[in-house]
């Protein structure tokens, strides 16, 4: 019997997605630039630094967070089903996130105790966000694992920035907040909560679409969501009473919940239709597996005692390079030609001649830019572990290059 | 040739831009109705719910239908269930994708 299919006209016009993606690529550009200039301070492993703190709000909120806003706002109509609640808001929230970003990361670099004024257009922007994907998530008919993941990463999201403010409040003001537990819980939950979580949800569509997967169960889904959520739980109340045999469970906890995702990913990836995959969605699959070695490494760290600040620091960096930055490159690398193809294409579709999507961008220049980004961190990890100043800089400017050239390559598919 | 086997024709000079590969041998084309006046209706499927190749996919069934002789209407009903499923593929599409 053949039933009559749901809502099929959801897409968003491209300028949405397009303006945080382009505003997110300038962004990754100007904090590999910083984080260039300040190779010195990384060297040290003293990334508590404002110049650091200005690099890596670039990154995180500039880079990473644009992205991913610009990414949902295509992404949540094709995954979810559901029409963006409103465009021009959205509009208006990019104006405002962008222009909050560029303010708090600079006074966060030039006057610290000033960054709590960029950070309340950032809390503002955000919250502009937050609001119109629970509008938007809310018209969806029937919630699947992707809804609870990408739910719980908004509401990370949400504490993250809320827990951001009583920093800055802190160094602006001053406060009796317990600084540390703060500090921590809002790494962890922009990074771990917020990152991974969303790269959970938005894996499980993306995977088997890109893939052409069919037949997998996502049995793990739910048994990976709690075991992650209550790992994130257990690892914010340990910051707070500093409890470490709790702080070593919430790490376990991550990573087998990480496992779990990955046993997902495993059963998707062996009953794929499409063989031979795309480069840049393979490179995005790899970062799955440094995602979890990462949290492997978590895991050991805390069963050994290790708690040397240096190592802790790189890890974290690894982490948000090599999981979560290295799935976003990859992912993106597939993302914007869809974009401009769908844009300049689809309805020339039968009329005449049009490229196939593999055509809209150089795959062999990605393979490129994949390895030297991943020869770049394990470089610039291991010449920070050893304090080698001169390899730090040059792997933080091989970074820098590929970063800039990555940046030209998407841009390129732009005069497709 | 019946009107049915000329849209089933034009419907092959429809790719899938992402797979390179025309939307009958994808199995995307569920069934073609044509009634008396030679308004046609396509029934079809995308390999995903909320493929965003959706509207171009779409738009090029109606465009190359529409330039089949004698075309009336053109309806393109969009379908989620059955599920398009691999075994719905020719073997031309499989080894194509396999290798």
């Amino acid at each position: 019997m053949i039933s009559p299919g749901a809502s099929t006209k959801t897409e968003t016009t491209i300028k949405l997605p397009l303006a945080f993606i382009l505003f997110g690529l300038g962004a990754f550009v100007t904090a590999q630039w910083i984080l260039f200039i300040n190779s010195d301070s990384l060297t040290n492993g003293i990334f508590r630094l404002p110049e650091i703190w200005m690099g890596a709000h670039f990154l995180l909120l500039g880079w990473i967070v644009m992205v991913i806003m610009g990414a949902m706002y295509q992404l949540v109509p094709v995954a979810f089903l559901t029409k963006i609640w409103s465009e021009k808001l959205g509009f208006i929230q990019f104006t405002i996130t962008s222009t909050g970003i560029i303010v708090f990361s600079l006074l966060l670099g030039f006057k610290t105790s000033h960054a709590v004024y960029g950070a309340i257009l950032v809390i503002i922007g955000i919250g502009l966000f937050l609001f119109q994907m629970g509008m938007t998530l809310k018209q969806q008919q029937q919630t699947t694992p992707m809804t609870w993941f990408v739910g719980t990463g908004l509401v990370c999201f949400l504490v993250t920035i809320v827990a951001g403010l009583l920093l800055v409040w802190t160094m602006a003001f001053g406060s009796s907040f317990n600084y540390t537990a703060i500090f921590h819980s809002h790494m962890l939950l922009g990074v771990a909560g917020w990152f991974t979580l969303l790269i959970f949800g938005f894996s499980y569509k993306m995977v088997p679409m890109f893939s052409l997967s069919h037949g997998f169960s996502m049995k793990w889904a739910k048994p990976a969501f709690f075991t992650y959520t209550i790992g994130l739980i257990a690892l914010i109340i340990s910051f707070f009473i500093q409890q470490s045999s709790i702080q070593t469970i919430g790490w376990l906890l991550l990573w087998i919940g990480f496992t779990f995702f990955g046993l997902d990913i495993i059963e998707i990836l062996k009953k794929r239709i499409k063989k031979k995959l795309d480069r840049p969605f393979t490179f995005s699959m790899i970062a799955i597996g440094y995602g979890w070695m990462i949290h492997l490494v978590a895991v050991l760290l805390r069963i050994f005692s290790i708690d040397n600040q240096t190592v802790w620091s790189w890890l974290i960096f690894l982490y948000i390079v090599s999981w979560v930055m290295f799935s976003i490159l990859g992912y993106l690398y597939k993302i914007v030609p869809f974009l401009w193809w769908t844009h300049k294409y689809s309805s020339q579709v039968g009329k005449k001649k049009v490229p196939m999507l593999k055509d809209m961008i150089d795959d062999q220049i990605g393979i490129i830019l994949f390895i030297t980004f991943t020869v770049a961190v394990i470089g610039l990890t291991l010449a920070g572990l050893a304090q080698f100043h001169f390899f730090v800089a040059l792997f933080q400017g091989v970074m820098l290059i590929a970063s800039l050239y990555y940046m030209y390559s998407i841009v390129r598919v732009l005069f497709k | 040739m019946s009107l049915v086997e000329d849209v089933n024709g034009a419907l092959y000079e429809v790719i899938d831009p992402e797979l390179g590969i025309n939307i009958v041998d994808l199995g995307l084309v569920y069934n073609i109705d044509v009634n008396e006046v030679n308004d046609v209706h396509i029934t079809m499927t995308l390999t995903t719910p909320g493929c965003p190749l959706h509207d171009s996919i779409v738009g090029g069934v109606e465009h190359m239908v529409g330039r089949v002789e004698g075309v009336g209407k053109i309806d393109v009903e969009l379908v989620w269930q059955p599920a398009w499923t691999p075994e719905k593929m020719s073997r031309e599409a499989k080894e194509l994708l396999m290798f």
